[in-house]
């Protein structure tokens, strides 16, 4: 068989003929229709974007290509032939393979295991031999030049960028044909090593299909692009005969995709701080100081590990200081976690990183997760009704233009992107005159991300503040009033006014323009 | 390839779609406590047929009244189920409720009223020391109340030199064999437990408090629940409902055992599942668990009038609630949307 | 980007104390010491007779919790393990049979019995998808059922060969006893180096992970069963070589001590981790403190307290040794 697909893959190199096609792909899951119509064809040695909002079925296409789901209707043809895989091995077998977005690696195991699984290098007797699982790891990440990882380690314990690139790398090395690449910079903060691992794949011929909310980098690597909407394939264009307004209105339709509004800035100075961090320190950080005044926007910014998540969580009262105090309003206030938060001075409520293990309450209705924080306010008597959850929940949903309509769904249902419309609904909905948000527009689509803009905007129109975190620079400089830039655990430098530009931002993420940075390779 | 004018047709249909995932989700509940309900009826009413003695309102009553004991375990272990633990102590806390209420009305000094909430908060402390186990020392909770477990029952075992001696209090004796407006108490105890338990667990805000932490505790305290609080009150709950159903059982059969609570572990944890809860925690609900317990209860009834010998007896139990088990389990409600059309 | 918690520094002795001293070496330690404060209360507790006794009394129990550590490490709970060395302590009490050849037999039987109940349970927690806790509740009532049936209250007599033979001591030093679960944790220690072990702790981490690797998780879980089924079946076998009798609710006493013993040996609960040798030590432990408080002269009444004290202390140490090595 693998001679066949070489001599196919020869011939379809000089063709540019179609590896991939599949069309009227279909599927439901009892009355929810996850995909209604898609067609899609990927082209040899190209890279084909797939694009679309959450929840427009690019995840189900996805997974029914990779084997995890097999459609109801609609044909799928790899190299000519019939393609119906009906497992994610079967699927491998015809050399197509998959980074997920969710990673797929165990945590447990090492490295190697992870590589090599089902298939372990055995001694005699069957047992698996731990140093040939261990050498063979080390060649496999050699050839995707990433030698610092140890092939012995557990998954578990590396960053999750490592991971991420080891997620990659398994599909690289099992994608002979087909390599589908589900978000995989959601964890990478530069793409120089993910973009030469491609292109030395697609010079093999295979055909990759890429899945990413950020067009700049779709259109760097990608020449096709597919866009779903609803699930279904509006349309499948060149890349460079599309403008980024062409394809945001086939993302979300008619509506307007980016308005840049430049905010005039209402810091009242003469107020006291609401939030104050003063020389904090933990285990990633040192020395942090910083004033968060009523009615400012407050940024952060910083490459991958440089403490950020840290920053938040001692705020939030997650984690303890080693050093260092905060206050809220003028008042020290020693942070046990964010129900103290919530509690102290003017409120600070915190939307956490990790949408789905740290933020939604899968299982519980939308409106149950949006009034949790603020429950007791609005029961009667420490009784409550989902009539009265809806009703509280509504008008915090309109805050961040939700549909109302979803308030009585299992959280879990809804897209990403509603969740996060749902979380930072409860942020806002608890009163809270601070807000710590850690990437509050993460893999979102554009639709929603503009929603949560306006949204945050307003709340700090009306005096409220702002403290976020985002690992995209032109959100920053969109949203933030002032910039704090994290580098080698410390604040770096501040950019306010004229100076707040992705340039600088840029700059200063890498410490000045100097590139010492430690393992990774630094763009 | 396919041409943009094709999707707002598609559109209305998708949202259409996407409503109705919703309302079956939440469908899914209510179907399992009406299955739940409707056998527990077929099976009283039904059992007429294998002998006419059964199925009479007398059968009804007495399955009410054992049903009372099985209904108020299950409602604070399935609360402990609820945040993602369990409580194998129920056992010792309701030796512990029969035991100290006997000894305590046989020594004749102290007043009878006093009686009851004194043994609740003997009951509610070792339920407090099972959560500061679980929750500060970070023991699993399989462990920590196995081990509250063990060692409460030795503590009694000590404490009544083997055998335990006096009388049920007046209080328990009143609750069990006394009538009101009519109806024997323990059936009106048990519909005013059963309305307060479901206000407490889907309409209070502290119910809603143990769901969230129940389904992901890092989630809940993100949102501002207070965790510890939410995980400590469900052992208390629990640890003073098997001190409740010792006194009432104390009541009932007019005497203490050291072994009075052991035959009752098995089947709170059997009603909080056959009634649709997960055993991991943050799914199910109280009005399941009440079905579960009265369905094992009326299978226990029918299966000892039908004269079965012990070990088949066993058996049909288990197999019955395997079959539950099976009929309610979550694959086959997505199997029967996905493949019935 | 939240790479800040997970690069935390690592305390290297933390490391290797979480490392080395969670597991077998932990549990091991505290044996000893327990051992010795036995040895010092009994002088003859040091003759080899008295270890083969020991050994003898710690067999089921050791056996029964390596079938439930497996289940355990693939984050499962097994509560059939009671039902399973019921029916297999009254099938040798009811039809005994003598001699080595009906040894052999008898051996069979109980490998046998527990496989199928195995096979039920991989069937219902594997293909069905029903919690391992709950399906298992249900095998575990069906199986008292049936010990029930074959036997209805507490008689009969084991064949003299079982109970002699497997009780006995070889070139009167090393206890058979000893060797059955030695050989038993030998063929662990070879099955967990091969991809059906190496699954089996994946599928215990992260099952969807596992799958999504190309683990099958279906078989691996089934096999699982399977084996643990085995496992309670020479619990059973041993138990009735121990005891002689048949007793339909013998296996009960077991089912809560085979979750402490697994505690007690450093398995996480939440699967994924652990081993069998610790547990089997685990198992030691449990009934090594029995004999310990017993010759400490305490009232057998409060002989619970200080098993449940120590269960508590000793999964509390544990978890505190594995804190220091996550550094947290």
């Amino acid at each position: 068989m693998s001679s066949t697909a070489s001599q196919q893959a020869k011939s379809v190199r000089s063709e540019g003929a179609l590896t991939l096609a599949a069309s009227g792909l279909r599927k439901t899951y009892g009355p929810t229709v996850a995909l209604e119509k898609a067609d899609i064809s990927l082209t040899s040695g190209q890279v084909h974007a797939l694009l679309g909002e959450n929840g427009a079925g690019k995840s189900t296409l996805v997974r029914i290509l990779a084997g995890a789901v097999q459609p109801d209707a609609g044909e799928m043809y790899l190299d000519g032939t019939p393609y119906r895989p009906t497992s994610l091995m079967d699927a491998r077998g015809r050399a197509v393979a998959t980074a997920f977005q969710e990673l797929s690696l165990v945590p447990n195991l090492t490295v190697a295991q992870n590589f090599l699984l089902p298939d372990l290098p055995k001694r005699r007797g069957g047992m698996v031999s731990a140093r040939a699982t261990s050498e063979a790891g080390k060649e496999w990440l050699a050839k995707y030049e990433l030698d610092w990882i140890d092939p012995s380690a557990t998954v578990g314990s590396l960053p999750l960028a490592d991971r991420q690139r080891i997620e990659i790398a398994r599909a690289l090395k099992n994608a002979g044909r087909v390599l589908i690449l589900d978000e995989p910079t959601a964890s990478l903060a530069e793409t120089s090593w993910l973009f030469k691992q491609i292109k030395k794949t697609t010079d093999r011929g295979v055909g990759v299909l890429y899945i990413s909310h950020r067009l700049s980098e779709v259109r760097e690597i990608c020449m096709q692009a597919t866009v779903l909407r609803n699930g279904a394939s509006i349309a499948s264009v060149a890349l460079s005969d599309a403008s980024d307004g062409d394809i945001f209105e086939m993302m979300v339709g008619h509506r307007a995709a980016h308005k840049r509004v430049v905010r005039d800035t209402k810091v009242e100075a003469t107020r006291p701080p609401r939030l104050r961090a003063n020389g904090l320190c933990g285990t990633d950080l040192r020395d942090v100081t910083f004033e968060l005044r009523p009615g400012e926007v407050l940024g952060v910014a910083g490459l991958e590990g440089q403490g950020q998540h840290e920053l938040f969580r001692l705020l939030a009262g997650l984690a303890k200081p080693n050093g260092g105090q905060i206050e809220v309003d003028g008042k020290p206030v020693k942070m046990t976690g964010p129900r103290k938060a919530l509690k102290s001075g003017s409120g600070i409520a915190y939307l956490p990183e990790e949408r789905k293990t740290e933020g939604i309450l899968g299982g519980l209705s939308a409106a149950t997760n949006i009034v949790l924080p603020f429950m007791p306010r609005i029961a009667a008597s420490t009784l409550i009704s989902p009539g009265m959850e809806t009703k509280a929940a509504r008008a915090a949903a309109q805050r961040v233009d939700m549909s109302e309509r979803y308030l009585s769904f299992d959280i879990a249902d809804l897209s990403g992107g509603n969740q996060q419309k749902a979380l930072i609904a409860r942020t806002l909905g608890t009163g809270a005159q601070t807000l710590l948000l850690f990437d509050p527009s993460r893999g979102v689509d554009v639709g929603t991300k503009q929603s949560i803009y306006a949204a945050i905007r307003k709340f700090a129109d009306e005096g409220g503040s702002v403290l976020f975190y985002s690992s995209e620079l032109p959100e920053i400089v969109q949203l933030a009033d002032r910039c704090m830039v994290l580098y080698g655990s410390r604040v770096f430098r501040s950019f306010t006014g004229q100076e707040l530009s992705e340039q600088n931002l840029v700059a200063a993420m890498l410490g000045h323009g100097r590139d010492e940075h430690d393992k990774g390779p630094v763009a | 390839m396919t041409t943009s004018s094709k999707a707002p047709s598609s559109h209305p249909d998708f949202t259409k779609n996407a409503d109705s995932r919703g309302s079956a989700k939440i469908s899914r509940e209510t179907i399992s406590a009406i299955s739940v309900a409707v056998l527990c009826l077929v099976l009283l009413f039904g059992a007429r047929f294998i002998n006419p003695a059964l199925g009479s309102w007398s059968q009804v009553e007495t399955v009410l009244i054992l049903g009372f004991f099985l209904v108020v375990l299950s409602f604070g272990q399935g609360l402990v189920i609820l945040t993602g633990g369990l409580d194998l102590s129920l056992p010792a806390t309701i030796t512990l409720g029969g035991i100290l209420a006997t000894s305590w009305a046989g020594t004749g000094d102290a007043a009878q009223w006093f009686i009851l909430p004194a043994v609740l908060a003997v009951c509610g402390a070792v339920g407090l020391l099972s959560a500061i186990g679980v929750i500060w020392l970070r023991v699993p909770p399989f462990i920590m109340t196995m081990a509250m477990s063990i060692i409460v029952a030795s503590a009694l075992l000590g404490y009544t030199r083997g055998t335990p001696r006096g009388y049920a209090p007046d209080v328990a004796v009143a609750l069990m064999k006394s009538d009101v407006l009519g109806l024997p108490t323990p059936i009106v105890a048990l519909v005013i437990f059963v309305l307060t338990g479901w206000l407490f667990q889907s309409r209070s805000v502290f119910g809603r408090y143990i769901y969230a932490v129940g389904t992901n505790v890092d989630a809940a305290r993100n949102a501002g629940v207070p965790v510890i609080a939410t995980q400590t009150i469900p052992y208390v709950i629990s640890a003073i409902c098997g001190g409740f159903v010792g006194i009432a059982l104390v009541g009932y059969s007019s005497g203490a055992t050291l072994r009075m609570g052991d035959d009752y572990l098995l089947p709170s944890i059997a009603a909080v599942v056959i009634g649709g809860s997960s055993i991991l925690g943050g799914r199910g609900t109280f009005l399941g668990t009440v079905g579960g317990a009265l369905l094992l209860t009326v299978l226990g009834t029918i299966i000892s009038a039908l004269g079965l010998e012990f070990g088949l007896r066993t058996i049909v139990e288990g197999s019955i609630i395997l079959i539950a088990l099976l009929l309610l389990r979550e694959e086959l409600f997505q199997k029967l949307r996905s493949f019935g059309k | 980007m939240s790479t800040a918690n997970t690069q935390a520094p690592i305390n290297p002795l933390g490391q290797w104390l979480s490392r080395y001293a969670t597991g077998a070496v932990l549990i091991v330690i505290i044996y000893a010491a327990l051992y010795t404060v036995y040895a010092v209360q009994q002088p003859r507790a040091l003759t080899s007779y008295s270890i083969a006794a020991l050994m003898n009394n710690t067999a089921p129990l050791a056996l029964a919790a390596v079938g439930q550590a497996i289940i355990v490490i693939s984050r499962g709970f097994d509560l059939s393990v009671a039902g399973v060395i019921s029916i297999c302590n009254v099938t040798l009490a009811v039809y005994p049979l003598e001699g080595p050849g009906g040894a052999a037999t008898s051996v069979a039987i109980c490998l046998a019995i527990g496989a199928v109940v195995g096979l039920v349970n991989g069937y219902l927690v594997a293909i069905l998808k029903i919690q391992s806790i709950a399906a298992t509740l249900a095998t575990m009532i069906i199986c008292q059922g049936i010990a029930l049936v074959i036997l209805k209250a507490p008689g009969g007599y084991v064949a003299e060969w079982i109970t002699y033979e497997m009780t006995d001591r070889v070139w009167q030093v090393i206890p058979v006893s000893g060797l059955v679960v030695g050989a038993v944790v030998l063929i662990w220690l070879a099955l967990k180096r091969s991809i059906w072990g190496i699954s089996l702790y994946a599928i215990g981490a992260d099952e969807t992970s596992a799958a999504l690797s190309g683990i099958n998780t279906l078989r691996v879980r089934f096999l699982a069963h399977v084996l643990a089924g085995c496992a309670y079946g020479l619990a059973g076998f041993m138990l009735s070589a121990q005891t002689a009798t048949g007793n339909p609710t013998s296996g009960t006493p077991l089912l809560m001590l085979s979750f402490a013993a697994v505690a007690l040996g450093g398995t996480s609960l939440a699967g994924g981790r652990g081993g069998l040798f610790a547990t089997v030590m685990g198992a030691a432990t449990l009934t090594l403190l029995q004999k310990v408080l017993f010759s400490s002269g305490i009232s057998s009444f409060y002989t619970g307290v200080f098993q449940g004290v120590v269960l508590i202390l000793a999964v509390v140490f544990c978890g505190l040794l594995a804190r220091l090595g996550d550094d947290r």
